[in-house]
């Protein structure tokens, strides 16, 4: 098998929990068992994959180079970036390589896959309260440590957040991610809008879309934070099913998503915020559109009965605020009340809380016996298309 | 007497005088095909003949109107698309059309659209065929300081070619107006130079010469990105020409070489450029142009001679890379390797004066998107035929006009923008129709701190042209 190398991988010397191994540029070393999910439209391809010298299941992108055009420079920057950057709650790249026309890239297998999935699949209204304070913890690490590098990411959101078996979430789509520091200078500000990803336009922040010599920095990621707080809480990313412009003159007018429940949903419920009718209903009229659409009637669902804690109320409003200057930074935020909840509660870890989901894990894979045909059967059982990875 | 009275174009009531006047202002801007719009407000209207009128005298002729009795309709922002691309304001007017900023409804990425009508290009020698080529150049070409073309649209009905481009904020030569002494600190300047010759070094080894650098065709994008663009004249080299011999310059006179003022029938392209772009170094560092004249034929013959001074505060190595680039020796002139290893452009001036800031866009400093209002407009004002006109006057007009304090955006929505928590609750898209409307009958004129507010939106145009009033047209 023909095939050119680009990077020779190192081995990952602190891979959590599997030894060290070498991931070769040699097609006859992985066996691809199922795919995970598609990113960047149908350009990449994420694939479920077994890495036969080491015996362990890992997750393989594969990036067709005949059909990227202009995503090429980003998926170049992301290679180059997370290989640059070492945090537990960032995506790791194992190894990258080009085989045949493939940009191939080996990371660790996310066992619970993304909390996109997580939404689609199993809570379609949201996770619970407790493990979206797990999951965001863990980001704004991340983005604590990704902003202390000097990179605004750009891409925040729940498809780009993956949790391992152990239930920690690590923050991936690197690809956005844009320097702060430019010619060895720390900017205040920068402007450059990434004009290929239409994709995540819903989870920007206002400053970033408005394009003018404001720019923004750091802290819009921290908006795009925000509205992945209430895309985790409500099942939908707010503004899903508004045309990009109206999307757009809402943010600029200052209009900020809300986590639903029965202090933000007042036609169904009787708590004190009558006044604030018409247009609550009408922002949010997409919302419930599009939970109604996926099968839950609203009448009956727990939008209307559940409650969020007033903590992360404020942890939302405080990440969702239009001035960027008002928004606390990622270390900030770690401090927030919100994240003492599951201690103070005394939560179960996150992989409890998120029960009836099975991660894809050595032993649920079956894969201690090396039986790989064996393998390939009880995918087929578990349906794994239908997963959804955009990472 | 009840004799329709003209004066400037006002069309004054037929009681008498003390009746305030209405002047419609259509979207002057925002409808492309303004000239027929504005005509129509007037097809009511009878010629008025006053070539027998000997009864009449002057005083009643030329009536006298103050300038709070000229009112103005207010433009409104109507959403219009091209495509896919939701139309802004102008940006900046070119011999070959207008350009105009657009939003790019998908992406919603800042775009900028060059206008082009057919009618016009016809009356531009080579204008057709300069537009033609600057399209298939730009196509093929890709490189940061180099302006990309993203789309080209056809209106075949009326005659238009929208081609849509990278969204810029400013050009340099605006920049420049906009300083005392229309230069930058050198370290500015170096910063835009190195950018040039980044892009050149790319045209030329695309075999391309542009032959028209000059300061007002390199534009800034929003991060400061130096764009080399308008690519009109820009010549192709044949695939299997021998050298870079052209035979034709169209560009601006001040920036020829001597070798296109003193008529050459044929001349090397790339020295061209390296020509125009010492005269643009020198004229962002000193303000001033080498070569002068009071018109072309004084300039050519300055520029033939190839005699010029360097101010004394230019130090040496850039007054030794001007020198350089300005030889009236082409063969003698610097090449783009020798600009590259000349000490000056290898090493950055110390940054000591201050940075030349991007000049407000009618008087805006932040450079807001201008689609915004029309977005506005379109998702909050269901009926837009609803909304009552607003009107000012011309009194009030040249008041704004003597600096009120700009806003980034008009009244209807900037005071939502303070407080994201109560506006998201009260802020009902419709409510701020009903503070448009007056109730004080037709003619009563808004208060004017309202109408202060909405001041740097409008174009600061003159009365209505005589040109678009059908009866004063010429035959």
């Amino acid at each position: 098998m023909s095939s050119t190398s680009h990077s020779q991988s190192p081995p990952p010397p602190n891979s959590q929990n599997e030894e060290e191994c070498i991931y070769e540029p040699d097609t006859n070393s992985y066996l691809i068992m199922s795919m995970l999910g598609q990113c960047c439209g149908d350009v990449g391809k994420v694939y479920l994959a077994f890495h036969v010298p080491s015996k362990t299941p890992i997750a393989l992108k594969q990036f067709n180079v005949d059909k990227i055009k202009d995503e090429m420079e980003n998926i170049q920057n992301e290679i180059i970036l997370t290989r640059q950057l070492r945090h537990p709650n960032v995506v790791m790249v194992s190894a990258s390589f080009v085989l045949q026309s493939y940009v191939t890239v080996i990371s660790p297998l996310m066992a619970f896959g993304s909390c996109r999935d997580l939404l689609n699949r199993h809570f379609t209204e949201g996770l619970p309260e407790l493990a979206i304070s797990y999951i965001l913890k863990d980001i704004l690490q991340a983005l604590d440590y990704i902003h202390r590098k000097g990179y605004v990411h750009r891409a925040v959101r729940a498809s780009h957040i993956l949790v391992n078996a152990n239930g920690e979430a690590v923050l991936s789509g690197l690809r956005y991610a844009c320097r702060l520091v430019k010619n060895g200078r720390w900017q205040r500000s920068v402007h450059s809008f990434p004009t290929t990803s239409a994709r995540n336009l819903n989870w920007l922040s206002p400053e970033l879309l408005e394009q003018n010599l404001q720019g923004y920095n750091e802290k819009s990621d921290m908006y795009s934070l925000g509205v992945t707080a209430c895309e985790l809480a409500n099942g939908v990313a707010p503004f899903q099913d508004h045309p990009p412009t109206l999307m757009l003159t809402e943010k600029v007018r200052g209009y900020a998503p809300v986590l639903l429940d029965c202090t933000t949903c007042p036609q169904f419920a009787d708590t004190g915020q009558q006044n604030s009718n018409q247009t609550q209903a009408q922002a949010d009229s997409g919302v419930g559109d599009s939970v109604g659409s996926n099968g839950n009637s609203l009448e009956g669902n727990s939008l209307t009965t559940r409650r969020f804690t007033d903590h992360f109320h404020r942890f939302a409003e405080l990440c969702l605020q239009r001035d960027p200057e008002n928004r606390p930074s990622a270390s900030q935020l770690l401090g927030h009340s919100f994240f003492k909840l599951p201690r103070r509660m005394n939560a179960p870890p996150l992989p409890q809380l998120l029960h009836p989901v099975i991660p894809l894990t050595k032993e649920v894979l079956g894969l201690q016996n090396y039986e790989e045909f064996q393998v390939m059967d009880r995918f087929g059982e578990m349906d794994l298309n239908s997963c959804e990875w955009d990472f | 007497m009840s004799d329709e009275v003209i004066y400037q174009c006002v069309i004054m009531g037929s009681e008498g005088t003390e009746e305030p006047v209405h002047i419609v202002l259509s979207d002057e801007d925002n409808m492309l095909d303004d000239e027929e719009g504005n005509s129509r407000i007037f097809e009511d209207l009878e010629p008025t003949s006053w070539i027998n009128d000997e009864d009449t005298d002057v005083t009643t002729f030329f009536h006298r109107v103050d300038s709070d009795q000229i009112i103005y309709e207010a433009k409104k922002k109507r959403c219009k698309m091209i495509g896919k691309y939701v139309m802004g304001d102008l940006l900046g007017e070119g011999s070959y059309g207008k350009v105009k900023e657009v939003l790019d409804s998908e992406t919603l990425c800042r775009r900028a659209v060059k206008i082009l009508k057919k009618r016009k290009l016809r009356r531009i020698p080579n204008g057709e065929q300069n537009v033609q080529r600057e399209i298939v150049l730009l196509k093929k070409l890709q490189h940061r300081n180099v302006i990309g073309l993203l789309d080209v649209l056809v209106n075949d009905e009326k005659e238009k070619m929208y081609l849509i481009m990278e969204f810029c904020v400013v050009g340099l030569q605006s920049m420049l107006e906009s300083t005392p002494k229309k230069r930058f600190p050198l370290w500015q300047a170096h910063g835009y130079f190195c950018q040039l010759m980044d892009g050149l070094q790319y045209l030329h080894s695309q075999r391309i010469i542009h032959k028209d650098i000059k300061p007002g065709n390199l534009l800034l994008t929003l991060s400061g990105v130096l764009k080399i663009s308008d690519l009109g004249v820009a010549e192709a080299l044949d695939f299997f020409a021998e050298d870079d011999t052209c035979f034709t310059g169209q560009g601006s006179p001040a920036f020829q070489p001597p070798e296109i003022a003193n008529g050459h029938e044929k001349f090397l392209g790339f020295k061209v450029d390296i020509w125009s772009s010492g005269v643009t170094l020198y004229n962002i560092t000193t303000g001033l142009y080498p070569f002068e004249g009071d018109n072309i034929f004084r300039l050519f013959e300055n520029i033939g001679k190839g005699e010029y001074t360097i101010p004394d505060e230019i130090e040496n190595p850039l007054r030794d890379l001007l020198h350089g680039m300005l030889q009236k020796d082409a063969n003698q002139r610097f090449t783009l390797q020798q600009i590259r290893q000349h000490p000056w452009f290898l090493r950055k001036p110390s940054q000591t004066l201050e940075q030349v800031p991007v000049p407000p866009l009618r008087g805006d400093e932040l450079h807001n998107m201008t689609v915004l209002p029309y977005l506005m407009d379109f998702h909050y004002v269901e009926d837009s035929a609803s909304v009552q006109p607003q009107y000012y006057t011309e009194h009030e007009r040249n008041a704004w006009a003597e600096g009120v304090e700009p806003e980034c955006y008009p009244s209807e929505w900037a005071d939502h923008v303070s407080d994201a928590r109560s506006r998201s609750k009260e802020a009902s898209p419709k409510k701020f129709q009903d503070e448009l409307r007056y109730n004080h009958g037709e003619e009563v004129l808004e208060n004017p701190s309202e109408a202060n507010k909405r001041k740097s939106k409008r174009r600061t145009t003159s009365c209505i042209s005589v040109k678009k009033f059908p009866p004063c047209k010429q035959s």
